[in-house]
């Protein structure tokens, strides 16, 4: 092969080696914004309080109502909603509604056992 | 009678443990079972003020190694009293004082749980009448936690600015938001300032609306209080010092309240 044409030949190969560089990149480029988009339309995780304690700190915060409700759970440590209505003095139907908005608000746990549903504070 | 009591005050050094502790004497004195705790854990002083070494503590009781009973020190004999004067105190090693320090909310939860639940123990299986808490000054966990497990508070404060100003702030904070009763004791009043006659009245009257809170009493400092700096239960002691004499008429002012909840 005549001199003139080796050079051209070495001038394609590092032409073509430029192109496959630049291919790579814009590849590397497409996969991460693949990535982001995907990140981006993932479903959210719910926000949750769960695992956030019922200390004072928190009792302290909550209305009224709410925290009476919580006391009462605080010392009995697991109940029913008639035990803590007889503990607070308020209708058991009361009870039932703030226990159950302190568990939408993650502070409190509900389980049911045989025909009862028993709420209480995951000590640990 | 199945009430838990909590002496509180904005800052350190009103005399809350001396009120704590002989208010707890008194009782016990009268024939009441009586159950003092120290939840003071940033400056547990019950150990040096009746002069016992415990074995096991409140500290060990939080921490879930013994129960709240085995704590208890049965001190009636000592002080031949006629009620049970059961008394828990807190570590006062640098250990345990730096352990408390480091503790968090999860902990503090079950302090709280833990403290609730153990009340009922010590009204069933021992009898205990009035339990009282000795707490720190302020606002910490565990003094809120005493104040959440108590039926009552004793607020105590001296005349100054700084104490009655943040008292003001306890009380409008901590204590209305608990909803918790509160009964208010000025206590160390210099006795140049201490009115007697209709001037006391118009200063319990005055407080009592400053803070909307009843009055307990008006308890002036005694020199020879602070010169013993802590070291004998006046009540035991000196029965008919003017200090326990002041003390008995809080008590039954206290007990007034507490019946009436």
């Amino acid at each position: 092969m005549p001199e003139s044409g080796q050079t051209a030949l070495v001038k394609l190969l590092e032409e073509l080696n430029e192109n496959i560089k630049s291919i790579g990149a814009k590849l590397d480029r497409i996969v991460s914004l693949q990535e982001a988009l995907r990140e981006a339309l993932a479903p959210r995780e719910k926000t949750t309080f769960e695992g956030l304690p019922l200390d004072v700190a928190t009792l302290l915060s909550l209305p009224d109502h709410l925290r009476k409700t919580a006391l009462a759970l605080a010392e009995l440590g697991e109940a029913t909603a008639t035990e803590i209505s007889k503990k607070t003095g308020r209708v058991r139907a009361a009870e039932s509604d703030y226990l159950n908005q302190l568990v939408a608000k993650g502070y409190v746990k509900k389980k049911r056992r045989g025909h009862g549903v028993y709420f209480y504070i995951e000590a640990h | 009678m199945r009430k838990a009591i909590a002496v509180h005050s904005y800052k350190g050094g009103t005399g809350k443990t001396s009120i704590a502790a002989n208010l707890a004497a008194l009782m016990a004195i009268e024939g009441v079972n009586v159950c003092l705790l120290d939840y003071d854990f940033r400056a547990p002083s019950i150990q040096v003020l009746f002069k016992v070494r415990a074995q096991k503590t409140i500290n060990d009781f939080l921490e879930e190694r013994c129960s709240l009973t085995d704590v208890l020190l049965d001190l009636s004999d000592k002080y031949q009293a006629d009620g049970h004067l059961y008394v828990g105190c807190a570590s006062s090693t640098t250990e345990s004082l730096r352990d408390m320090m480091t503790k968090d909310r999860r902990w503090e939860m079950r302090a709280l749980h833990r403290t609730l639940s153990a009340k009922n123990k010590l009204y069933d299986d021992l009898g205990v009448e009035y339990i009282i808490f000795d707490t720190s000054p302020g606002v910490s966990y565990s003094s809120i936690n005493a104040l959440a497990s108590s039926d009552f508070i004793i607020l105590v404060s001296k005349m100054d600015e700084f104490d009655m100003e943040g008292t003001k702030e306890l009380v409008h904070g901590i204590y209305d938001t608990l909803g918790r009763r509160t009964g208010l004791l000025l206590n160390k009043i210099p006795m140049e300032q201490f009115p007697l006659g209709e001037g006391r009245k118009e200063l319990e009257e005055s407080i009592s609306k400053i803070f909307n809170l009843p009055f307990l009493g008006v308890i002036p400092c005694y020199c020879d209080i602070q010169a013993d700096g802590g070291r004998s239960l006046i009540a035991f002691e000196q029965p008919k010092h003017p200090f326990t004499q002041g003390l008995s008429e809080v008590m039954v002012k206290v007990q007034d309240h507490l019946k009436r909840l």
